[in-house]
């Protein structure tokens, strides 16, 4: 066989809806999460921000600050940024552009909530009132705020970047795709506006970082996806060497993206800890979290699809253009380009091209968020809706001419991606089978009878998951089968919410033919772990189960030959369950696996030649495919309130095809809670500035996340088709957040249609939805 | 500034303690009893991750002060159950994943439990309208609901 | 996001809590259930040295039905208000808007005098006063004096409470006869603050005529407000004969000063407003006829 396989032989747990191994711990208040972390003589930091969006920076005062009792420092720019050895990512490289990224603002604020010093007190309490006490002295600077004419303005975010740009790239030039469009029976063309929103995990950032000075250890508790991403770069950060600096992630609340890479606050953080006389720590509070962590979702695009005469795509175009704030992190010009090299999306579109432009501008930087290209999709998903109502084509109809089918496959995109084992027209179908589309129509043509709005809104997605490229593209395992029998999984971790505990277990209990109650893992460690990226670009289902197949593979050799020794049977008759090894028929006489171990740790002379003694082993997979394709469809049906504007979700289907699942609890887990991220970003969330760069929406009461009462029942259907990897598993943590938007802004749009409405901007406010009826003239009576 | 002495009973056990009156229920519970099972998600009232019950009401503790609940009983996720042992509420969260990264998930467990103390046998509606004070970012609400259900559907009986 | 110091008191009678006020002076401020001031305190923006946490006053909670009336102690909580059967049966549209507070977790700790003296312009319970004519009781050092609701919103947060007062009860009257109250609001999510809202109270006579009207906008302006031409165009009429839409209009016609934020411009609030008018009076209409 080419590659290990994942089970020892009966299938018990992968597939099934395994109660969660994290849940205990988490449901009675035990769970450790960074601000839970105590450590003698601990203190804590707090950030003097920023109330501007552009300034020169003429001062920092901090006297008074120091003398309020229990402040013990406070750090400008000066005592920080010249320690910085290096501040480059493992995940991008070192040669990758950069923008810049001092860890205290430095000459220049360049958006309202920019760290201009830090505070070190004996508690939060005291570090906030002495923030309040440094005197900054700013002198106000025109800030460019909207990123839309960022490139005409006379003013520089950066003064390294003229017209403000971060960076471009493109496809190949439009005059190459003008013939197409030229001659093509039907063009759409539209320009699609996104908002700013952002991750808002339950859990902010925050670290503890404790220097101990005598033997030069650094140990840091993270709230990360990463926890060797963090170690490395802060290894570098401080010129340490990478094994005096341990990062430890035990629970983490959430981290969508915000959490995958260190930003400028923990910069500030790993290095004061050095200066000061105790362990560090710095919990953001939530209205920094929605300043300062980072945004996304923030671009446009002016997008064109032909279509012939039977309705079929013959070309799409995007250009792209994206907001990525004052301090991008990481460098935005490839997931940026991403959006235009997905554009295509899983539909037959002959020819392509994109061109993407990322701006700066003084608000917050733009960060990872679940699915960062996800615009591909709005917009190409918006754009065929509009396209196939101008071409008099039902909008279900189009995807059912276009949608790639199973059988097509490979088949290559028109920017050069090769797409393999996904179902985008059978998915799509099946989603639409749970719909009972004749009677949705029904329903709402007899709704339009009585003056009330109903519609119906699809999008389906391609998306890339578990990369093999670069840094992302291994993951190592160690598993110990511990003297006693019991087993232990040491892998990288970075779980922020997504069952890896749980999924290490199951397919470890599978492959060893272990009970699963005597399956444990470690993870969230690096002094104890193997290196892993972390959790992002939905790769940890896939590379989990690739990494525990090519570790537990020779494992299982040892168990079966030490059983088949000493039970004097043949390798092949050996079975493996419930954590003993028994010959094919006598399932009462046989060993336990603490038998083996005992053997293996106690009586090495009694193990057969060739078999080393012990039972630990280690492994790496090694992803080949640059990514794991993975497709969903997204099915939204809705109400619109014609003289409120409000929108109430009636039905909301996900298809999604993932290959097997590894726990469908988990996966369903996963769908819901990027769907529910969606739904909050095409109709609630919406990070706003003002003309001067403040910021509007700063703390919850208006940055407004969905509840439980704005959300839908949300039904699943899933196909499996297995991807040529470990198990099959594809990822599917991003895709939610992906097919969303564009769902429930078609079902809007829908509803919407038959009053000469086309929408083409999130988000679909009550305020935003009146103000489209009025424009196309269906605004005055009630 | 002059410190207030305090008794406050939590999950039965009384704690008395000198305080400032600005530290808040919510950091008198983690940082003073070392309850760390009551999280702070936004600390201006909206998340719910912080409620506890004081004299059996669910509350946001972020907008209680540790001074106010002087000689009050205070209920947290800790004491919500017996140590080892899982009330129904948290028993139906497990069992149909009505969590994902646990940092929401005691504000759901205490505003659950008080909910259904107070409705027996609510419908989806009263659920939704009960729970809306509690935000989730992890699990889209789904697997709440379900849990919420059938825990309603345990103590109804 | 932890609040600036403060001194902390807690005073146990009534006669105890103004002398405190009027003795702290202006640095003082009065915390009820704290739910609009604790977040306020948080996010430092307001400061009070010193806070009056008047939760142990004994006197001011409590519901006592009297002759006509609803007595309502200023300390009683949003939730004890949802639970009275009297208030139900007594003054139903207080009962209809309490459930629209925010959520039950608020509802606990939040009081009627504590939303009242607030005077949150998006809040429903300083719109129901208004609509019934409330009259609400104020004490300092000097005594007890009362102020009818219409007298008692004076500003943006700013009512007829001085800095050395404290609002002690809330009396309503209680509507005899064939009567019907509602309360219409829209938010962008279920709790949050109405982006426009209405509470009507209307009695009809014995022939079905109106023969009395209040309407009580939120989220319309600064203070909550009155639709006097709205009321008087309904007196006298058939409650049939009264065209919801075109009340709606009338209610929310000259409004001055609506609120313009990131939720919702201006325009919005002015036409939602007047379909939450024309909603609340076709239920309370409906109640009314019907009972």
């Amino acid at each position: 066989m080419d590659q290990p396989t994942l089970t020892a032989g009966t299938t018990r747990y992968a597939g099934a809806r395994i109660a969660r191994v994290e849940d205990a711990r988490l449901l009675t208040g035990h769970g450790t999460f960074v601000d839970d972390v105590v450590r003698p003589g601990m203190l804590h930091a707090c950030f003097v921000r920023s109330p501007m969006a552009r300034a020169r920076i003429v001062g920092v005062d901090p006297a008074a600050a120091l003398g309020l009792p229990g402040v013990v420092a406070v750090f400008v720019a000066a005592d920080l940024n010249p320690d910085v050895h290096e501040s480059w990512y493992t995940s991008m490289g070192a040669a990758m552009p950069d923008p810049p990224k001092p860890p205290l603002a430095e000459g220049e604020v360049r958006f309202v909530g920019d760290p201009v010093a830090l505070v070190v007190a004996v508690d939060r309490y005291v570090a906030e009132d002495a923030v309040d006490l440094v005197a900054l002295d700013l002198d106000p600077l025109p800030p460019v705020v909207d990123y839309r004419t960022a490139r005409e303005s006379e003013h520089l975010v950066h003064e390294a970047y003229p017209g403000n740009v971060a960076g471009e790239i493109g496809g190949m030039p439009a005059e190459m795709l003008a013939p197409a469009f030229d001659s093509a029976a039907h063009v759409t063309s539209a320009t699609i506006h996104q908002q700013a929103y952002l991750p808002v995990p339950m859990e902010t950032r925050g670290l503890v970082a404790e220097w101990e000075a005598a033997g030069g250890e650094l140990t840091v508790w993270a709230s990360t996806q990463s926890p060797h991403e963090v170690r490395m770069f802060g290894a570098r950060l401080l010129g340490l060497p990478e094994h005096r600096v341990r990062v430890i992630a035990r629970d983490t609340g959430g981290g969508f993206g915000q959490k995958v890479l260190p930003m400028r606050e923990d910069m500030c953080v790993l290095l004061a800890a050095r200066k000061v006389p105790g362990a560090l720590k710095w919990i953001e509070d939530r209205r920094e979290n929605l300043l300062t962590a980072g945004q996304s979702r923030h671009e446009h695009a002016t997008v064109r699809v032909a279509l012939d005469e039977d309705g079929a795509l013959v070309a799409a175009e995007i250009d792209h253009v994206q907001d990525v704030g004052a301090y991008p992190m990481p460098w935005p010009v490839h997931a940026g380009a991403a959006v235009g090299v997905f554009f295509p999306g899983a539909y037959r579109v002959p020819k392509a091209r994109f061109s993407y432009t990322g701006l700066y501008s003084n608000t917050v930087g733009r960060t990872a968020y679940r699915g960062p290209w996800q615009f591909e999709s709005v917009a190409r998903e918006v754009v065929l809706d509009i396209a196939a109502r101008q071409a008099g084509i039902d909008p279900i109809e189009l995807r059912r001419r276009n949608l790639l089918r199973h059988g097509e496959l490979p088949y290559t995109n028109a920017s050069g991606m090769a797409y393999s084992d996904v179902t985008p027209l059978e998915t799509f179908e099946h989603a639409l089978g749970l719909l009972d589309l004749d009677g949705f129509r029904r329903q709402q043509a007899d709704a339009r009878a009585t003056g009330r709005l109903l519609g119906l809104g699809t999008s389906s997605y391609i998306e890339p998951t578990a990369t093999g490229m670069g840094f992302y593209g291994t993951e190592g395992a160690t598993i110990r089968i511990e003297p006693s029998g019991a087993v232990n999984v040491y892998v990288a971790g970075g779980s922020c919410g997504n069952s890896l505990e749980t999924t290490v277990v199951q397919l470890v209990a599978d492959a060893l033919g272990c009970d699963i109650a005597d399956v444990n893992t470690i993870q969230g460690d690096t002094a104890v772990t193997p290196f892993g990226a972390g959790t992002g670009g939905s790769r940890s289902g896939p590379m989990l189960a690739g990494a525990v197949a090519e570790t537990a593979a020779g494992l299982r050799d040892r168990i079966v030959a030490i059983a088949a020794h000493k039970l004097e049977a043949a390798p092949d008759d050996i079975e493996l369950a419930d954590s003993r090894a028994s010959v094919r028929g006598t399932p009462a006489a046989g060993l336990s696996l603490a038998d083996i171990a005992a053997a293996a740790y106690f009586e090495p002379a009694s193990l057969p030649d060739g078999v080393p003694p012990g039972l630990e082993a280690s492994g790496r997979y090694h992803a080949r495919a640059m990514s794991v394709w993975a497709n969903a469809t997204h099915v939204c049906t809705c109400e619109v309130d014609p003289e409120t504007g409000l929108v109430t979700l009636l039905r909301y289907i996900v298809s999604e095809d993932c290959g097997p699942m590894i726990n469908p609890a988990v996966v369903e887990g996963q769908i819901a809670g990027g769907s529910v991220q969606g739904i909050g970003g095409a109709l609630y969330e919406h990070l706003a500035y003002d003309a001067e760069g403040n910021p509007l929406s700063s703390t919850l009461m208006d940055y407004l996340l969905p509840t439980i009462a704005e959300v839908p029942v949300i039904e699943y259907g899933h196909v499996e088709t297995p991807a040529p990897n470990p198990g099959g598993y594809k990822g599917v943590g991003e895709g939610g957040a992906i097919g969303a938007p564009p769902a429930v802004v078609n079902a809007v749009a829908d509803a919407l249609a038959p009053l000469g409405v086309t929408v083409t901007q999130l988000p679909l406010s009550p305020a935003a939805i009146l103000a489209l009826i009025a424009e196309a003239g269906g605004g005055a009576a009630s | 500034m002059a410190e207030v002495p305090i008794e406050v009973h939590v999950n039965g056990t009384a704690r008395p303690a000198t305080v400032e009156p600005r530290l808040t229920l919510a950091d008198f519970l983690r940082e003073r009893c070392h309850l760390t099972g009551t999280h702070l998600g936004c600390e201006h009232g909206v998340c719910g991750a912080c409620t506890v019950l004081l004299d059996g009401e669910a509350v946001r503790s972020c907008l209680v002060f540790a001074v106010q609940a002087d000689g009050a009983e205070v209920t947290t996720i800790e004491g919500i159950a017996p140590d080892g042992e899982l009330s129904p509420v948290q028993a139906a969260f497990r069992d149909h994943h009505g969590l994902q990264c646990g940092f929401c998930t005691p504000g759901f467990v205490l505003s659950a439990t008080a909910f259904l103390r107070d409705h027996h046998q609510p419908s989806d509606d009263e659920i939704r309208t009960g729970l809306s004070g509690n935000l989730c970012r992890c699990t889209g609400y789904q697997g709440i609901l379900v849990a919420v259900r059938a825990a309603a559907g345990t103590a109804a009986g | 996001m932890k609040p600036a110091p403060f001194e902390y008191h807690a005073p146990t009678t009534p006669a105890e809590a103004v002398d405190l006020l009027s003795g702290l002076g202006d640095g003082a401020k009065v915390l009820a259930g704290g739910q609009s001031l604790v977040p306020m305190l948080a996010l430092r923006l307001a400061v009070f040295e010193h806070l009056v946490d008047v939760r142990r006053v004994e006197g001011i909670r409590g519901i006592e039905r009297q002759n006509g009336t609803v007595r309502i102690g200023a300390g009683t909580t949003q939730a004890a208000i949802e639970r009275s059967p009297e208030v139900a049966a007594a003054v139903p549209l207080l009962a209809r808007a309490t459930p629209l507070i925010g959520h039950f977790q608020i509802r606990n700790r939040g009081t009627l005098g504590g939303s009242l003296a607030h005077a949150d312009p998006a809040a429903e319970y300083p719109a129901v006063a208004l609509a019934l004519d409330a009259e609400l009781e104020i004490l300092s050092a000097q005594g007890t004096r009362r102020v009818r609701a219409g007298d008692f919103f004076t500003g943006l947060w700013t009512t007829a409470v001085a800095d050395d007062e404290l609002l002690t009860a809330v009396t309503f009257p209680v509507w005899a006869g064939r009567g019907g109250f509602a309360v219409d609001e829209v938010a962008r999510r279920h709790g949050d603050f109405a982006l426009a809202g209405a509470c009507v109270a209307v009695g009809l006579d014995g022939e079905g005529r109106v023969d009395r009207c209040g309407i009580g906008l939120f989220g319309l302006g600064p203070v909550p407000l009155r639709a006097p031409a709205a009321e008087s165009a309904a007196w006298g009429l058939a409650a049939g004969d009264v065209d919801p839409v075109e009340l709606g209009r009338a209610a929310t016609a000259d409004l001055a000063e609506v609120p313009d934020d990131l939720h919702a411009p201006a325009d919005y609030r002015r036409r939602v407003g007047a379909v939450t008018v024309a909603r609340a009076w076709r239920r309370a209409v409906e109640e009314a006829q019907g009972g």
